[in-house]
């Protein structure tokens, strides 16, 4: 009885720290007025100086792609070009490419992957002998893109000597189900937030597009990993451990707005491969190479905790299930609700950051999403561990396939009527 | 790899320069503290008089460290326990540097601590809110020099942990960098405080005005009181989770809960009267007050009002007011104790009308409003601290307490009925502890009266006390033990005597 009372402790402690830590960076942005402050991007100075290859690889995205296009042409910097990549066994989209392509044809090439093996990063390299701008900027099929964007990414580049700016993204069609609300939310923390400390303490695993990456750079880096799950994360490490200048900028007003999966089962097999990709990076260990202790224990931490956050969102309920039912002592049940304070708190931030989101992006929250979000925590922590669980068994068993997320163009009258 | 600094913040914020750091704030403060603090310390066994109460909770704190739950008798949810949990972490050590004061002179000693943390918030505070050096100082001397701080901030009370964690949560939610752990250490220290002394609630607005205040035209207002309500809430729940984990929530049959308990407080507790109505409990306890210190009582009380108009002092003059306006309800119970949560807003609220009525005046003016305020403080005010400061560091009042529990020790163990102050006295010098009863327990805990098969006639020995004949004639054991018991020590005289008396068990 002692002993598991003592397990009892020590994994309470464990979970609450855990917590405390993730919930301490997650509120990064927030902490004083200054540092939000610190995270805007800064307007533009009017002048554009650097030239943009913007690669967009669409594979099966027939419904979205022309959209995405169009608003990307829509851009007011005057020095870019569109890469599309499509796949040689998808004649569909291929097809509305080169109709696309047709409309503006000095800015937009289409590209073919060849590779047997389809997947993002294996067609961003495709495309990279291609690239003529100075910067490499990458956007999925899917992404609403806003015409200020690279002028501010010019900007960025030129007044902070980066050799890679982060923009933001933003899932915006918070409405569409009960786990979109934690989806977007996830967003608006990750970015909003947590990345700016990474930035800071010199390790950020970079998001998957939106991102822009000077072409030199890039080329010595040898591209992308076309066998890691999580391309964006891995080139982020890389370039990270080489000591390249990262920036983080954000600005509600231009975020790339996306659309969450389309179904729990479609969130479920992108998390997967998601932390299957973070546990590949892990093996990797290019974030050994990483200059500080500091920095190197941030990235081991950042990795993993996809992990423990699920397992962390499954014991914690669990646990406090047992202390009131099983009849601990009472010390010791007590201490089995420690990690629930920072869980709770963070609940009480996401009740704030949806306040917040709804504020920034004009969007009308009503009391009822207020509802959903408490009441879709559990769900949504189930689904994560589900996820974590799957990757796990998926990279240990050897399958690391691509599983692709569908898209059908939820966010685009949403942010349509946003904007009206 | 750096974020992006390329920003202009939207508002022009000032820069902060990087300077030498000033620690004149520091110095002031730690001195004229320590200052305060031997006032407080010298003579803290003689004056006042051990009441019950301080009896009481130092018990509680001695069960506490000897792992005995809460309470050495079933703990009913009078009050949160975390006030006695805090003493029992300092409280043992007095007694061990000297153990033939009287436990409660001792453990007097272990406040000392707390008020000094109590001293410093309210210089921090006084700063927070816009005052200068020398109107913080005035508010820490106004509060510290006051005789009745100097009387009853010595007293173990439950109400001196409370003020200190609300001055606590009210300088941080004062904070002047707007961290949002600050905000959310301030809810914590509010939560603390409400659990120390469930009355302290009342002046929570107060903090909330604070951090209203404060976060006035920033952008992370919303963050920051999201983190005040996580901190508050979050500390707050794990007192009723401590009941429920008990199965002692609600009330039933044969167990005390909470719910039971907070339902006797507001309702079944017997008012003192209105506090105009002469003769009234509330009226007498107003005189008591007063006769300590009638200076910072009504200067207090009129600063805090005038002090509602100024905004920069809302923070400090809200707490005030809704303290007034509780004890002016009519027909409620006020404690003795109530007034050691008022002190520290008079003080800062003197202090602060006194600066912001100052800095509104020109030249001669204010020259003449100086000089009149300085003649003020040396023919008012100083004649009448100094009578009631010089009582307090001179008086010998536990005299008869101490012979009596010199006389205990110096017995061999028995059954005993003692009141609260003597309680911990005989457990140390190694009566039973089962053994050792408070005489109001006798009647009201069935518990008790269980191990007194016998009644009265299981008891050796009476101890007599002013506490104990407070209320003559309303238990009926500690009446009988009064009858068939004979005299056979008394120390001390007229109403304070203490009587040490035999009980006579033969049927006469």
């Amino acid at each position: 009885m002692t002993l598991a009372a003592a397990i009892m402790i020590f994994v309470s402690l464990v979970l609450a720290a855990f917590a405390a830590v993730t919930l301490w960076w997650t509120m990064h942005a927030w902490r004083t007025p200054e540092t939000l402050a610190g995270t805007r991007f800064a307007p533009p100075d009017g002048e554009q100086h650097l030239t943009f290859s913007l690669l967009l690889p669409a594979r099966h995205e027939k419904a979205v792609l022309e959209h995405t296009v169009e608003r990307l042409l829509r851009s007011t910097h005057e020095a870019f070009e569109i890469i599309i990549i499509v796949g040689h066994d998808d004649p569909e989209t291929t097809e509305v490419a080169h109709r696309v392509a047709a409309t503006a044809p000095a800015r937009i090439l289409v590209v073919t992957d060849h590779n047997e093996q389809k997947n993002k990063p294996r067609a961003l390299n495709t495309a990279l002998p291609y690239v003529r701008g100075d910067v490499v900027g990458v956007f999925d099929a899917e992404d609403q893109v806003h015409p200020l964007l690279l002028e501010h990414v010019d900007h960025a580049f030129r007044a902070t000597g980066a050799d890679v700016v982060q923009g933001g993204v933003q899932l915006i069609n918070f409405h569409s189900s009960w786990y979109s609300l934690h989806n977007c939310l996830e967003y608006f923390f990750w970015f909003r937030s947590r990345l700016h400390l990474h930035a800071k303490k010199g390790f950020i695993p970079l998001g998957g597009n939106t991102v822009f990456v000077r072409s030199d750079v890039l080329r010595e880096a040898n591209g992308w990993d076309g066998t890691c799950l999580a391309e964006d994360c891995d080139l982020g490490v890389r370039l990270s451990s080489r000591g390249k200048k990262v920036v983080v900028a954000y600005d509600s007003t231009i975020v790339t707005r996306e659309e969450t999966p389309g179904s729990v089962g479609a969130l479920l097999k992108q998390r997967t491969r998601w932390h299957q990709g973070f546990l590949q990076v892990l093996r990797k260990g290019e974030w050994r190479r990483l200059p500080n202790w500091r920095s190197r224990m941030l990235a081991r931490y950042t990795l993993t905790s996809p992990f423990l956050q699920a397992f962390s969102g499954v014991v914690i309920p669990v646990g406090v299930a047992i202390a009131i039912w099983a009849q601990l002592p009472v010390l010791v049940a007590l201490f089995t609700f420690l990690p629930v304070l920072p869980m709770a708190a963070t609940l009480m931030f996401q009740i704030v950051g949806l306040h917040d989101f709804g504020r920034e992006y004009e969007l009308r929250i009503r009391w009822h999403h207020y509802a959903k979000l408490v009441l879709g925590a559990f769900p949504y922590a189930l689904v994560l561990s589900t996820a974590a669980l799957r990757a796990v068994w998926r990279e240990y068993t050897g399958r690391r396939n691509w599983e692709l997320t569908a898209h059908v163009g939820a966010h685009l009258p949403a942010v349509e009527g946003a904007a009206a | 790899m750096t974020v992006l600094e390329l920003v202009k913040p939207p508002a022009p914020a000032p820069v902060p320069v990087e300077r030498p750091k000033n620690r004149t704030d520091f110095y002031v403060a730690v001195s004229l503290t320590t200052v305060v603090l031997a006032l407080l310390a010298w003579n803290i066994t003689g004056f006042p008089t051990a009441s019950d109460d301080e009896g009481t909770y130092l018990a509680q704190a001695w069960a506490v460290q000897n792992g005995k739950g809460l309470a050495h008798y079933t703990y009913w949810y009078d009050h949160p326990p975390l006030a006695w949990i805090q003493l029992a972490v300092g409280a043992w050590l007095p007694g061990l540097i000297a153990p033939s004061l009287l436990a409660v002179a001792a453990g007097r000693i272990a406040m000392l601590p707390l008020q000094a943390a109590g001293l410093l918030l309210v210089y921090v505070i006084g700063r927070r809110i816009g005052l200068p050096r020398w109107a913080a100082a005035l508010g820490l001397l106004t509060y510290g020099l006051s005789p009745l701080f100097l009387t009853m901030g010595r007293q173990i009370y439950l109400d001196s942990f409370a003020v200190v964690w609300i001055l606590a949560a009210l300088a941080l939610a004062l904070s002047p960098s707007k961290h949002l752990w600050h905000y959310a250490a301030a809810g914590a220290a509010a939560a603390i405080g409400v659990l120390s002394k469930e009355t302290i609630l009342v002046i929570l607005p107060a903090v909330l005005v604070a951090l209203w205040q404060n976060t006035a035209r920033s952008t992370t207002r919303t963050w920051a009181f999201g983190s005040f309500a996580s901190g508050l809430v979050l500390v707050g729940c794990f007192y009723p989770l401590y009941a429920l984990l008990r199965g002692e929530l609600f009330p039933g049959e044969g167990h005390v809960s909470l719910f039971g308990a907070i339902q006797f407080q507001l309702g079944s507790r017997s008012g003192s009267g209105s506090i105009f109505e002469g003769g009234s409990g509330a009226n007498s306890l107003l005189h008591s007050w007063m006769y300590y210190d009638s200076v910072l009582l009504i200067a207090g009380a009129v600063a805090t009002i005038a002090g509602l108009a100024l905004r920069r002092l809302r923070p400090v003059t809200v707490a005030g007011a809704i303290l007034i306006l509780v004890a002016l309800r009519p027909g409620g119970y006020l404690p003795a104790m109530y007034v050691v949560q008022v002190l520290p807003f008079f003080a800062l609220a003197i202090a602060g009308v006194l600066f912001y009525a100052l800095s509104r005046l020109q030249h001669w003016w204010k020259w003449t409003a100086i000089a009149l305020a300085v003649v003020l403080a040396a023919v008012v005010v100083a004649p009448r601290w100094y009578v009631g400061d010089r009582r307090a560091l001179t008086a010998n009042d536990n005299a008869a307490y101490v012979q009596a529990a010199h006389y205990l020790r110096a017995q061999p163990p028995s059954t005993i009925v003692v009141d609260d102050v003597l309680w911990l006295d005989c457990v140390n010098a190694g009566y039973a502890e089962d053994r050792v009863l408070w005489f109001y327990k006798l009647d009201l805990d069935s518990e008790v009266a269980a191990r007194l098969p016998g009644g009265w006639r299981d008891v050796d020995y009476i101890v007599s006390s002013p506490a104990l004949r407070q209320d003559p004639g309303t238990l009926p054991t500690v009446t009988a033990l009064l009858r068939n018991s004979t005299v056979i020590e008394s120390f001390g005289s007229a109403d304070g005597v203490i009587e040490i008396r035999k009980v006579v068990k033969e049927p006469s």
